[in-house]
């Protein structure tokens, strides 16, 4: 059993459940490997539940609907369709292969179609074999315990918390009005009240931005307090963002042998060398711009394509890992150490096998994960970890390099991942100083006090990120600006999601470009 | 230099610009790189108004794998300006294929030159860098990146030697601020021979 093939069939409950039970019925040789699995509607089976079955291990998944037309609730066969686009472009990126996805609908009389179908597919599936990705038994992690919680307390120095109450005047969670409080987090911890909501559920809605710590008179690091605490607690899917697709979507990736394909997308003129001892390090914007790709439109690759851009004009011409993957950051700070370990290790294995001496990321979360989350863990990397801005800032400040007129006034959206917690908030502005607008304008909140875009390694997003994120692209248009300047993926999608909503519209919609983008886009010889 | 030694090899190399700009000791780093380092002739002499400080003064190098008989520019390969009146005085005298390189912030009606112009910002990267003075040597580590006249290895020594005691890192930060601008330069020119401007093109 262990050997056969697993298939899940996802059978909507009207139409096609017909046809399937008068397969039952006349004992028809349905495929053992077939397991069925009864849902309302095709159009509920989303992106998240149809890559689990594959994070899981399946080898294939069918999603068996209804005609167009015969939908019980009317639009349920146009939002498969959808999703089942959406995630075979995933499998594709994964190297998993989109086949291994069927969709196909039919009518209840279509019995002898629908054994065909199945048939047909489960002999593709043989064809095409076992799935690579191992399916990562998870060991249940017990519930926080007094002994666990009390050494995280030592170990981040939580008691010199004077309750001055600083942190929480300033986090942009409790600012948006949610009953959240750091330093009552801080209390319960310290009282060792784990059974308080504090501990259960307020640890899965701090942003991790570290705005608390920058007013921490103390200097309790309470970002790391947070991670720690989610990574001792056990896990807890509620308060996965997407139904927890991402957090599905990096665990499949620690399965070493998964052909990853990273980066087939690549423009043809952008010039890489395999030899080279300088690695690009993309990140996850190909897979965020698939799963956005019918909601918000997001086109995050081009930062990826443009950073390349960017470090071909200084005749930089990076290697890159056709099969690169997550490198894992939103794992450990959603409370998955041993999958991000995983995950590091064997980024670390491929990276080193490959002789690179220095890795180059667009990524603040990237850049951020192999500084600084690597070593921290025990995983030495072994190559120095560049952000595309130190390396365009270098190169620029050598000379004779200058910018094309950009007829845009800008604004800055600081990602905390580089700003606060990395490079310091100087950086980009340096950059953003060099460029050739009309006008760059700071937003009321800026630099190290900048507000979050309203998550963090897709955990505990609600309205009150939603309430955020509006608050913050407001300040963005009191600016003046017309072009809101970011330097992360995420930024980007998570205020592109908050610009969707129907009634606040153009009070809030605004032009997003990365940094990096406008940098390649704009430079020239002088 | 690296030439083959049976060739006849001579520069005839002139820098001016202010009394206390460091004209002459800017002179002194590049005659000491090309006599120490790679091992060629070199000669130094030097010229200054009446003013201490603040008038026009020029420092003659002459850098030669044969002995040098005669020690004064007569028609010079580079002249390096760091200030207008010094453009002024000297000028006439670059041969038609001369390299004329410039302060472009100090010399303002610079005209072409058979051998190239080539302009650097160098009092105002040493002003970023902390230290005004250190201009004459963000121009030597541009005059060694455009011109070659004298080896990079040889030019750093030099540089470290002549430099007060405890100066040397910013001087040698200052003198590399200067090479890495005029390799930035010759790679513009480059690119643009070659019709490449942006980063997409």
């Amino acid at each position: 059993m262990e050997d056969d093939l697993k298939i899940i069939l996802f059978l909507c409950n009207w139409c096609p459940h017909a046809a399937f039970q008068t397969l039952q019925d006349t004992l028809a040789p349905l495929p053992r490997e077939i397991r069925m699995i009864r849902i309302p509607c095709g159009g509920r089976i989303t992106k998240s539940l149809l890559f689990k079955a594959f994070e899981t291990g399946a080898d294939g998944v069918a999603l068996v609907g209804c005609e167009p037309g015969t939908c019980r609730y009317g639009i349920g066969t146009r939002v498969a369709e959808r999703n089942v686009e959406d995630t075979r472009g995933i499998l594709r990126l994964l190297g998993l292969g989109e086949e291994r996805l069927g969709f196909v609908s039919f009518y209840p009389d279509q019995s002898s179609e629908l054994l065909d179908f199945l048939i047909g597919f489960k002999d593709r599936i043989q064809e095409l074999g076992k799935t690579p990705v191992d399916y990562p038994r998870r060991t249940k992690k017990p519930e926080l315990s007094p002994e666990s919680a009390a050494s995280i307390l030592a170990a981040h120095n939580i008691n010199v918390c004077q309750d001055c109450g600083k942190c929480s005047s300033a986090c942009p969670v409790a600012l948006s009005g949610k009953q959240f409080s750091p330093r009552a987090i801080a209390n319960a911890a310290v009282a060792g009240d784990l059974d308080s909501s504090c501990i259960k559920e307020d640890i899965w809605s701090c942003l991790t931005c570290g705005l608390c710590y920058d007013r921490c008179p103390s200097a309790v690091n309470f970002p790391d307090f947070i991670k720690e605490m989610r990574n001792a607690a056990s896990t807890n899917g509620r308060f996965e963002a997407h139904e927890g697709f991402f957090h599905s979507l990096m665990r499949a990736m620690t399965s070493a042998r998964l052909p990853v394909e990273h980066w087939r997308w690549l423009p043809p003129e952008i010039q890489t060398d395999p030899k080279s001892k300088i690695l690009f390090f993309g990140g996850c914007a190909p897979y965020f711009d698939t799963f956005f790709k019918n909601h918000l439109a997001i086109s995050t690759s081009d930062i990826l394509a443009d950073a390349l851009r960017l470090m071909n004009f200084f005749d930089i011409h990076p290697a890159i890992m056709h099969n690169e993957r997550c490198c894992g950051h939103d794992l450990l700070w959603s409370g998955d150490r041993d999958n991000f370990v995983k995950l590091a290790r064997l980024n670390v294995e491929m990276i080193s096998k490959m002789g690179i001496e220095e890795l180059v990321t667009a990524c603040p979360e990237c850049y951020r994960a192999f500084s600084h989350d690597y070593p921290e863990n025990g995983i030495e990397t072994g190559f120095k970890v560049t952000h595309i801005f130190e390396l365009a800032e270098a190169e620029i400040s050598k000379g004779a390099v200058g910018f094309a007129k950009l007829n845009r006034k800008i604004t800055f959206q600081d990602p905390c991942r580089l700003s606060r917690t990395q490079t310091g908030c100087q950086l980009p502005r340096n950059l953003l100083e060099r460029l050739n607008v009309r006008a760059f304008t700071e937003m009321r909140d800026r630099g190290a006090s900048s507000l979050c875009c309203g998550n963090c390694a897709w955990t505990g997003c609600d309205s009150y990120s939603k309430a955020m994120q509006v608050n913050r692209l407001r300040q963005a248009k009191e600016t003046g600006s017309d072009l809101l300047v970011t330097a992360c993926p995420k930024c980007q999608i998570h205020l592109k999601c908050a610009m969707e909503d129907p009634f606040l519209e153009d009070e809030i919609r605004m032009e997003m470009m990365d940094l990096t983008s406008i940098l390649a886009r704009t430079i020239q010889w002088e | 230099m690296d030439d083959s030694p049976t060739a006849k090899f001579k520069k005839e190399i002139l820098i001016t610009g202010l009394g206390g700009q460091g004209i002459i000791l800017a002179g002194q780093v590049l005659g000491t790189a090309a006599c120490i380092a790679d091992h060629l002739e070199s000669t130094l002499t030097q010229s200054y108004g009446p003013e201490a400080r603040g008038g026009a003064c020029s420092a003659q190098v002459i850098i030669s794998n044969k002995q040098i008989h005669y020690p004064y520019v007569r028609s010079a390969d580079i002249i390096v300006c760091m200030s207008q009146s010094g453009y002024d005085k000297y000028r006439h005298m670059l041969a038609d294929d001369g390299i004329l390189i410039i302060d472009q912030d100090m010399v303002r009606s610079a005209e072409g030159a058979g051998g190239g112009l080539f302009p650097i910002p160098a009092t105002r990267i040493a002003e970023e860098l902390g230290r005004k003075m250190m201009a004459n040597i963000v121009m030597l580590g541009f005059v060694t990146s455009v011109t070659g006249v004298a080896s990079l290895q040889g030019m750093l020594s030099s540089v470290s030697d002549s430099v007060p005691k405890g100066t040397q890192s910013t001087n040698i930060a200052a003198f590399n601020k200067g090479y890495d601008f005029g390799q930035a330069l010759l790679k513009a020119r480059q690119k643009k021979a070659a019709a490449k401007k942006g980063a997409d093109s």
